[in-house]
């Protein structure tokens, strides 16, 4: 059984051209100590996932799904506690802008503290606890790489740098050593050297504690080197996915192909001097969603047929949704 | 941040000059002679009138002229009232605590009511109670506040007798003057029927307050409200929800803070408005308060008065306003905390 399992989830939401699908039936997976990517444009609904998972989505959004279960029990149809319960103590999530996502009127130390969950702290007395509360902190700081942890804990948000905000969102989606670790673009605007000691960590973590890690982010060379699978976004709807390997060997699907070749150092057999390749067009807006399959207008292989929605295939565990995957000849 | 301070005090400074410039102006505005609006004494011969030509420097051109009034503003010297003969700074000192005083605990009923209200309303946005709620402040806002007044009495004191209709304390009891503050003139007298007249003097501030304080509330409601939505609706709202926290510990932690540190300010300014409403019910139930005694003095033409009144109320409210942002400030951590760190 998948950790985490989601079929078809749709998602509405208000813009100034009325209500659209922002999402359209997404389909994710992941599996017990898995690292899955999740990629996409910008604009593609990464983020709008991400808060789905974790109910962090407006009031006034619709949001359907055949199935949101967490290790089979669904998320959508339990009672609001026994979610929270779940969301508490087995998800993590470290949102994209890590700065609005911290309480602008408290000190980092006091939002750190109240992440780490009561049975890691133990019993005793209060200056105990308390006590045990700081060796944590400390500890988990020191790990993500934030060396002058007492300062970093009496700091505000608006304080501290952009890099060390979101070091210290990983330290606190990691304190209360989640099974799911959900990341949004963690090492967005870091340096090269902090971001692979970030994606060294996460790494190890996977592999030791059994984390499993959605890994939201552009950086095909971090999710090539780290994860085991990757789903596929392109407007809100998931275009492909299955494993790493797989995918990177043989995309099926056109939106796919395009967005490997894009990134230069990972096609390796790229002449010198040969021209990037890359879709015409650019991303539509949510107010002017093509019909059908949403790729259509910018599909290099699109038919008559691509105005319906293309149903979800598979080949093995490798899923596409396209009329006319690159497996098949054109006619 | 002491520039900043220096910037607040500069604009202080200024804008008290610029009253005491209009004030000045107001003296030779007026009709009659310029010397006497300034004193309030009707010269009986030219040589009293010699006398305080010299001490206000009336041969000196009007720059030097100014400068003396100043000076004179300064010492307490601020002229005397046509109709009473008595010392304005004394006048003034004894009618304008009773007026922040009105204005004071109006201040706190309506942030009593106000807030929670306004936090009721906001958690339960575009549900039954935030609507509810909403329209009652709708229909408090609207009541023209020497109306509601009228009808309080009409209603409480003279139907109900529940209430006294006018003043401040009941003939009765005899208070030292000391403070100015009625409540805590009483509570700091030694005289022997002290909790009766502390009791009285509940009685009399009951109205007054109620009638100025409605309105005031439905005000504070609604910016808490404003401030609660956003807040609720913020991205680290979101995010604390997600970390798993229920929704009181949400509210508690990281919600009452930021909805009311950046509505301070608005919230502490209403005190200003009060003062103006206060000033209407005063002269409807004759609290002896600085907005009945200036609409006394206009009715006199008593123009020393109607001078260094309304240069007392402006200053309050402009030392008023600019305390309050630089209390804001100092206790704002976004702002206290102003510095990167590196680390
Ligand atoms: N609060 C919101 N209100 C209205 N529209 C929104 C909101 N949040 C996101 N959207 C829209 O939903 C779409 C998907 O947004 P999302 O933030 O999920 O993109 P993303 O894939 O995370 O992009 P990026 O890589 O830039 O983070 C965008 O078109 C965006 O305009
Ligand atoms: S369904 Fe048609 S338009 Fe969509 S990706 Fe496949 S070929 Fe292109
Ligand atoms: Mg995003």
């Amino acid at each position: 059984m998948p950790l985490l399992d989601i079929k078809n989830l749709t998602l509405e939401i208000d813009t100034a051209g009325g209500r659209v699908k922002a999402l359209d039936k997404v389909n994710l997976t992941i599996d017990e100590s898995e690292i899955r990517a999740l990629v996409g444009e910008s604009g593609s609904g990464k983020s709008l996932i991400v808060k789905s998972i974790v109910g962090a989505i407006n009031d006034s959004w619709t949001l359907t799904a055949d199935r949101l279960n967490w290790k089979g029990s669904d998320l959508l149809a339990m009672s609001k506690e026994q979610r929270r319960k779940i969301t508490k103590d087995d998800i993590a999530v470290i949102f994209q802008n890590p700065v609005s996502s911290l309480d602008p009127t408290a000190s980092l130390g006091e939002q750190l503290e109240e992440n780490i969950p009561d049975h890691l702290v133990g019993k005793g007395w209060f200056w105990q606890r308390q006590e045990k509360r700081k060796q944590i902190v400390s500890r988990q700081l020191h790990k993500v790489g934030i060396k002058n942890h007492e300062l970093c804990l009496s700091s505000f948000p608006h304080q501290i740098s952009d890099d060390v905000c979101q070091k210290f969102m990983i330290a606190m989606a990691l304190v209360s050593e989640p099974k799911l670790l959900i990341a949004d673009e963690p090492t967005m605007g870091m340096e090269t050297t902090i971001k692979s000691q970030i994606l060294k960590l996460l790494s190890r973590l996977n592999q030791n504690r059994n984390l499993s890690i959605l890994f939201v982010s552009h950086d095909l060379l971090a999710i090539s080197s780290m994860c085991h699978s990757m789903t596929v976004l392109y407007c809100g709807q998931t275009v492909e996915s299955g494993r790493m390997t797989n995918l990177r060997k043989r995309p099926l699907h056109p939106y796919t192909k395009a967005l490997l070749d894009s990134a230069p150092s990972f096609s390796k057999d790229l002449l010198p001097k040969s021209n990037l390749s890359a879709l015409d067009g650019t991303i539509p807006t949510l107010q002017h969603l093509p019909i059908g399959c949403r790729l259509g207008p910018r599909c290099p292989r699109a038919q008559k047929e691509c105005v319906k929605i293309p149903a979800p295939r598979h080949i093995h565990n490798h899923y596409y949704s396209c009329h006319f995957p690159l497996h098949r000849p054109l006619k | 941040m002491s520039f900043y301070f220096l910037r607040r005090l500069n604009l202080l400074v200024f804008t008290l000059f610029m009253l005491a410039m209009a004030s000045f102006g107001l003296a030779y505005l007026f009709p009659g002679d310029y010397l006497t609006n300034l004193t309030g004494i009707h010269f009986e011969s030219e040589q009293q009138r010699q006398l305080y030509a010299t001490l206000y420097k009336e041969s000196d051109g009007v720059f030097w002229q100014f400068i003396a009034y100043l000076d004179l503003l300064w010492q307490g010297e601020w002229g005397q009232s046509f109709s009473s003969n008595q010392p304005l700074y004394q006048e003034v000192t004894t009618y304008l605590p009773a007026s922040i005083e009105l204005s004071a605990y109006a201040l706190f009923v309506s942030l009593v009511v106000g807030i929670p209200l306004g936090f009721l309303a906001g958690l339960r946005h575009n549900k039954l109670a935030d609507y509810s709620i909403l329209s009652m402040s709708f229909i408090g806002y609207s009541i023209p506040v020497f109306w509601l007044a009228l009808i309080l009495i009409l209603i409480l004191s003279l139907q109900m007798g529940w209430f006294p209709i006018s003043g401040r304390i009941s003939l009765l009891y005899y208070i030292p003057l000391d403070t100015g503050f009625i409540l805590i003139d009483i509570i700091r007298s030694d005289v022997s029927y002290k909790w009766d007249a502390f009791n009285d003097a509940l009685r009399h501030l009951f109205l007054p307050t109620l009638s100025i304080s409605i309105v005031t509330s439905t005000i504070i409601l609604r910016i808490t409200r404003r401030s609660v939505i956003e807040v609720m609706g913020s991205e680290y709202i979101k995010a604390a929800t997600a970390r798993g926290l229920n929704r009181y510990q949400v509210i508690l932690r990281h919600g009452i803070r930021n909805t009311i540190i950046p509505i301070m300010p608005q919230l502490a300014l209403q005190f200003t408005t009060l003062l103006t409403n206060a000033m209407i019910v005063e002269s409807i139930f004759s609290w002896p308060g600085i907005g009945n005694w200036l609409i006394q003095a206009i009715y006199q033409g008593d123009y020393p008065s109607i001078r260094s009144g309304m240069l007392a109320v402006s200053s309050l409210v402009v030392i008023f306003t600019v305390s309050i942002d630089i209390v804001h400030k100092i206790i704002d951590p976004q702002r206290l905390y102003r510095q990167r760190v590196k680390i």
